[in-house]
């Protein structure tokens, strides 16, 4: 489904060529449970913006469904990050000014009943009696369940979770990751410096100055 | 909510935010309709306070009396019919308008000449009575009696006034309720007691804007002075034209102001919501989707304060006219159109900023580095 081909991502650093990542080959297929692991600055959460079109690699391709992001413009990009991936972030991101169901149905695409959807995905993920309240009256788990089921409202060929339990404490970050593996609809790619949360991955990639290992 | 992204909901959920926008771009509506309002009423209340001279044009031999039998019969010479011409006598008194006084005619005329002017002006039901012959005595209509605040028996004119002097007190004795302002009085009188002791003549023509200007044409350059009101008009635009060039640039000043404060507060707002905009490319949106929502929210705040703007205008100015003008018989329209047409300037240019503050801000936005910011 998604095929990394000798990916590489260089940034220039006031001259001096910094990889973020080097050489990457993978394959994610179906609904696989990878998790990828590393320390900060390895280059895991860039790994994912390529996996997800975020980001142009320096070198080689990244294809999903045989399509190469770096042919397609941003409104294609844009509709494919929208209608088949899912995203799921460090940092619960949520628009203040609305309310949970709100923002899950911000990561609405596919039409009129997004709102009974979104709401069910909420009651599933424990948030029913909270839906109608705003980001400033959930705490940083509740906020991060909101943000799955943002992430979820489309049913996601793949769902992207950078460090989603950085910010939560372990019994929540742990609750977080059942939950997305859970009611994922696609491949889950996971990416966290804590080897704990990858016990239910299918497989583990590690991470180290950019290249890839299998672990 | 089936649309959380619309526009008009970051507009109605952050009202701490736009509402000074909206009221920053109505109070400014406000103040240009407001002066360009006040300054319009000026050639609005002389079009008014000497809308009678549309009736009749007047012919003035300057400093010569004897010259006037020669000025009638080059009078005679017009190609347009001439219906009738009054020999009056003037005397003069002011009236009260929004720029201080202004001087008004009291027309000295016969009882004939009143009787063909009272209906050729229309001046309306009569309280009161006539002016008699070679009496103090003068008949007025209500817009005057209102600016001047006299009622019948109260004196026009008088000895001890020395603005709107007459050796004797010369008294109103009827009040016309028509809308026109005119006085008139004895022409026994007013010749009498009134300089110049020259005979001026009105003429009322069949087509009198058509013999206004050959009368002009005609007459230039010659002993006598032709009054229109074509004329009149042309007068006061010319006096009138420094003050609304003026007028101009205060407003131009003030639309820049305006802008640049707008424009400075929509890039301090956009900053602050990076963010929402980080986030919602990253989940699928595309930067052309972001800049169209963002501006339709600033055309919308914009449109908002505009809307805001005008219906302050028209009610702070319908209250001044009721309150402070109609009493007066001053003039204000609150709904004019040349007024409102001065305030478009000032959305189009903030609307215009927005718009490029805008695409400036998302010409070059990458979501991943708002993303990897990690800020809330």
């Amino acid at each position: 489904m998604i095929v990394a081909s000798d990916v590489s991502l260089v940034y220039n650093d006031h001259g001096r060529e910094v990889f973020a990542c080097r050489e990457v080959n993978l394959t994610i297929s179906g609904k696989e449970f990878i998790g990828v692991l590393g320390p900060s600055g390895s280059g895991k959460s860039s790994l994912l913006y390529l996996l997800s079109g975020l980001k142009d690699p320096t070198d080689g391709a990244v294809r999903y469904r045989g399509v190469e992001f770096q042919a397609c413009d941003d409104r294609r990009r844009a509709a494919i990050r929208r209608k088949e991936f899912g995203f799921v972030f460090q940092y619960p991101y949520l628009i203040g000014f609305l309310s949970a169901l709100e923002n899950v149905l911000t990561g609405w695409a596919n039409g009129a009943e997004g709102v009974e959807r979104a709401a069910d995905l909420l009651e599933r993920l424990g948030l029913g009696e909270k839906m109608h309240r705003r980001p400033d009256e959930l705490s940083g788990g509740e906020r991060q369940r909101v943000c799955i089921a943002r992430a979820l409202l489309n049913g996601p060929k793949a769902l992207f979770a950078d460090e989603p339990t950085a910010s939560l404490d372990p019994k929540t970050g742990e609750e977080v990751v059942r939950l997305l593996a859970e009611h994922r609809t696609g491949a889950l790619i996971l990416v966290t410096h804590d080897r704990r949360i990858l016990s239910g991955a299918d497989r583990v990639l590690r991470m180290e100055d950019g290249r890839v290992f299998d672990d | 909510m089936r649309k959380p992204l619309a526009p008009h909901v970051f507009l109605l959920r952050n009202l701490s935010r736009t509402l000074p926008m909206v009221l920053v771009i109505g109070l400014a509506v406000l103040l240009v309709a407001g002066i360009v309002s006040l300054v319009n009423s000026i050639p609005l209340s002389v079009r008014s306070i000497y809308g009678y001279s549309k009736a009749f044009a007047a012919a003035l031999p300057r400093n010569d009396p004897a010259y006037l039998p020669e000025l009638e019969r080059e009078l005679q010479k017009s190609p347009v019919p001439i219906e009738r011409v009054l020999r009056i006598r003037v005397a003069f008194f002011n009236v009260r308008s929004i720029v201080g006084k202004l001087p008004f005619v009291l027309h000295g005329l016969s009882s004939e000449d009143a009787a063909f002017l009272r209906e050729r002006l229309a001046l309306g039901r009569l309280t009161g009575r006539l002016p008699s012959r070679n009496a103090p005595e003068a008949v007025i209509t209500r817009r005057l009696a209102t600016n001047l605040r006299l009622d019948i028996g109260d004196a026009l004119l008088s000895p001890a006034d020395p603005q709107n002097y007459s050796p004797q007190v010369v008294r109103v004795v009827g009040i016309h309720e028509g809308d026109l302002w005119f006085a008139y009085g004895d022409f026994d009188y007013v010749a009498r007691h009134h300089l110049p002791p020259v005979d001026d003549l009105l003429i009322v023509a069949k087509d009198q804007r058509a013999f206004d200007r050959w009368a002009v044409e005609h007459f230039r350059g010659s002993r006598a002075r032709i009054l229109t009101h074509e004329e009149l008009l042309r007068e006061t635009d010319d006096s009138l034209r420094v003050l609304l060039q003026l007028l101009s640039v205060v407003i131009g000043l003030l639309v820049v102001v305006v802008t640049v404060m707008i424009g400075l507060f929509i890039n301090i707002y956009l900053g602050q919501r990076l963010t929402e905009f980080g986030l919602l490319q990253a989940i699928g949106y595309t930067r052309s989707f972001l800049a169209r929502r963002a501006s339709a929210e600033a055309a919308l705040l914009v449109g908002m304060g505009w809307v805001l703007g005008v219906a302050l205008s028209v009610g702070v100015l319908w209250a001044a006219k009721v309150t402070l003008m109609d009493p007066r018989a001053y003039y204000l329209e609150p709904l004019d159109g040349t007024a409102l047409g001065y305030t478009l300037p000032l959305p189009l240019s903030v609307l215009a900023a927005s718009l490029l503050t805008i695409q400036l801000r998302f010409r070059r936005f990458d979501p991943v580095v708002v993303i990897e910011r990690r800020v809330a």
